[in-house]
């Protein structure tokens, strides 16, 4: 079976190293043939024409850190809540008070950022 | 084009856990160490969907416990950040060899 | 599912659980809702009645006879029941010591600290009495995450930030392994239930699905010997052990432990007991993995004891302590006797008393100062005789002297290595050999605490919480020590964890 499958895709193995080789040999031979004269000035990182006056690493505000933990903790959730969505009508009222307390969950989770004052932008 | 073999996912989720232990256990930088275990759990996850649809005994026991694991996931790689960015504040640092201060 | 089905289910076998839940939510919201500047000490008192109401709902529900509910996902039984016991106890011990926890620093999240608590408590519990993977996994998970935080609460302490990252990032790790072995294990069987891999795993006689499963079982064990702190998932715990507040560490060295253990019996023996090994052999998968747990636990015993050695923190030397003794009872499921469960509930008993009295008594010793080296013990017979005895006794029993309980329950793991057909030699030799290693770092603890002289003089006070846990432990140290048969009586209404399959 894997055989089989990994055959299909020799092809697309051969366009790979291809692809790959290709780029490679060109540079390398710019490498060869081009001149090799550095100075002070050619080396400084391009900047459109400024002369770059920090590190280019910006540290970021941490409050975007808090804001993506919550936003990826609380969007995942959906990954429960979508499949009980789907099948609602099968599930019936068992499913709708289980899911009512696991968003009751999500909101003291919410209400507890909120008082930690997550929530305020700066 | 015949289609894809379990085996297909299964030799791929064996690469991808290979790779985030890895990595996990050799990258200097921490958010780099918490993408190579996402990278494993993600493995993972490939193969409970993979077995659930395609194994010997199909079930959507599988796709529910991917489910799980990824909200576990989730959870697990924000108290990961969080705790980062905690020590970040304290050592101005996220790399793994500076955090030797119990070295013993 | 309708709501009838939903009504007629026995509810009642998960009160413990539901006691916990209840009062972990309660907390957290009389937590969020308490002005600022209130004193949050208390909260662990309400969560300490918690608990107790909680052991006490268990020992009631001992006469229960075996039920699943939920699609067998969650299953009271003789094990799940004995095991919540241990657990209960521990957590409450555990938030006593938080009540009395006094860091130098101060702790700004007292709240969190007791529902957090709860948390990983439930986590275990839910662990202890779970018939599915996916719930064991969650329970596992909640276990680990509230355990994480709980480990980095210092928010302000380098020690703590260091030790909570080490802990996220190997427990990451093992958790991705855990579930790499499961997700294998679902493969092959196509279920989740435990008791059903059991049945489908036993007709496994294809040598490639056996590797696989081998596999499996390796994945799954190297996985949980993170929880359980034994080679080769060993090296965070002294780290966290130190980093982490004193009622975290006694928390994570107990808990934790006896619920990775308990994970540990319920998955490896339930699933691959009767799996065969090789072909259609009849052996079963579980003894013929026998020679690298028993490796592994002789691995433990030994790093375990010999690193001790050289330690000065008192908390690292508690932790290479804890290392060594999941070695101990790692043997007694290396050798896999019929008395295998009874001897770790007792040893798992015996380390809950022994080592609680000793770390109450090390946050005594190390809030005063802000050091938990070693020297702090030095004089204490002088400034606490009572104080000094009761830690005495802890360390006797640590060591395995005759007369505690650490004693009783190393002998029984001992007679376990033994007992069996072919015996463990080496492995009980390993045994005998590591525990009179250990002696000498226990007995420069002695040393200290005897012979040297004190550098303050200042008579020591011991806090109400603290006094409750020494006594306590002190006095359970001694009696199992003396009459075990107590223990064993109480095990024995269990009838060796039979029910584990049915």
């Amino acid at each position: 079976m894997l055989n089989v499958y990994v055959n299909n895709y020799v092809i697309v193995f051969v366009f790979l190293c291809i692809g790959v080789l290709l780029p490679v040999g060109a540079l390398a031979m710019g490498r060869f043939l081009r001149p090799h004269v550095p100075d002070e000035a050619k080396q400084t990182t391009y900047e459109s024409g400024n002369n770059p006056f920090h590190d280019s690493r910006v540290p970021f505000q941490v409050h975007y850190y808090m804001f993506a933990l919550l936003f990826v903790i609380f969007d995942v959730e959906t990954v429960f809540l979508y499949p009980w969505a789907v099948a609602y009508d099968k599930l019936g009222l068992f499913a709708f008070i289980e899911m009512f307390i696991f968003v009751l969950m999500l909101v003291l989770g919410l209400v507890y950022a909120w008082k930690k004052k997550v929530l305020r932008w700066m | 084009m015949s289609s894809v073999p379990l085996s297909a996912y299964l030799v791929l989720a064996l690469i991808l856990f290979c790779i985030g232990l890895y990595g996990a256990l050799t990258k200097r930088n921490i958010v780099v160490v918490l993408i190579c275990i996402e990278l494993m759990l993600n493995a993972v996850n490939i193969n409970l969907v993979a077995f659930a649809k395609y194994g010997a005994h199909p079930g959507v026991a599988g796709q529910i416990f991917a489910l799980f694991t990824i909200a576990v996931a989730a959870a697990e790689a924000a108290v990961g950040l969080a705790v980062l960015m905690a020590l970040y504040r304290n050592r101005k640092t996220v790399h793994i060899d500076e955090i030797d201060s119990m070295k013993h | 599912m309708s709501m009838h089905t939903l009504l007629r289910y026995e509810w009642g076998v998960m009160t413990p659980e539901f006691i916990i839940i209840g009062t972990a939510l309660i907390l957290s919201l009389v937590d969020l809702l308490m002005p600022d500047d209130k004193d949050r000490r208390p909260l662990a008192w309400i969560a300490f009645v918690g608990v107790a109401i909680a052991f006490v709902a268990t020992i009631g529900l001992i006469p229960a006879e075996t039920t699943s509910i939920l699609h067998d996902t969650f299953r009271l039984d003789a094990f799940g029941k004995a095991f919540k016991l241990l657990l209960l106890a521990g957590g409450a011990l555990s938030l006593l010591l938080a009540f009395d926890y006094r860091p130098k620093e101060g702790l700004k999240h007292r709240g969190e600290f007791s529902y957090l608590m709860l948390c990983a408590l439930l986590g275990a519990m839910i662990v202890t009495s779970s018939g599915d993977l996916i719930t064991l996994f969650v329970g596992l998970e909640l276990l680990s995450i509230s355990s994480y935080i709980l480990v980095g609460l210092r928010k302000t302490s380098v020690q703590a930030n260091e030790a909570a990252l080490k802990y996220v990032i190997n427990g990451g790790i093992s958790t991705a392994m855990t579930l790499f072995g499961m997700s294998y294990i679902f493969g092959l069987t196509g279920t989740t239930n435990i008791k059903e891999i059991a049945v489908e795993a036993q007709k496994l006689t294809d040598g490639e699905y056996q590797y696989i499963l081998a596999l499996a079982f390796l994945l799954l064990f190297v996985g949980l010997a993170f929880k359980i702190s034994t080679v080769p998932f060993h090296m965070w715990t002294p780290d966290v052990y130190q980093g982490a507040p004193t009622p975290v560490t006694a928390f994570l060295s107990v808990v934790s432990k006896t619920a990775g253990f308990a994970i540990v019996l319920r998955l490896l023996i339930t699933i691959f007991a009767a799996a065969p090994a090789r072909g259609k052999d009849t052996s079963s998968m579980l003894l013929s993995m026998q020679d690298y747990i028993a490796f592994l636990a002789g691995a433990t015993m030994i790093v375990g004891n010999i690193v001790a050695l050289k330690q000065r923190s008192m908390k690292r030397l508690l932790a290479y302590s804890s290392i060594a003794h999941a070695g101990y009872v790692l043997v007694g499921f290396a050798a896999m006797s019929w008395v295998m469960i009874d001897s770790i509930w007792f040893y798992l008993l015996a380390y809950l008393l022994m080592n609680f009295g000793a770390f109450a008594i090390l946050q005594r010793m190390s809030d005063e100062a802000d050091s938990d080296d070693i020297s702090r013990f030095a004089g204490l017979y002088q400034r606490s005789p009572l104080l000094a005895v009761a830690m005495g006794v802890f360390l006797l029993s640590l060591a395995g002297i005759p007369g505690t309980a650490g004693f009783i329950a190393k002998w029984n793991i001992f007679l376990g290595a033994l007992m069996t057909e072919p015996g463990h030699y080496v492995l009980a030799a390993v045994m005998i050999a590591t525990t009179v290693i250990s002696y000498v770092y226990y007995f420069g603890i002695f040393v200290q605490i005897f012979f040297r002289p004190a550098a303050e003089t200042s008579s020591l006070r011991l806090p109400i919480g603290l006094t409750l846990i020494v006594v306590v432990c002190a006095l359970g140290t001694l009696l199992f020590g003396v009459v075990p048969g107590l223990a064993y009586h109480f095990l024995g209404q269990f009838e060796h964890f039979g029910d584990f399959l049915q």
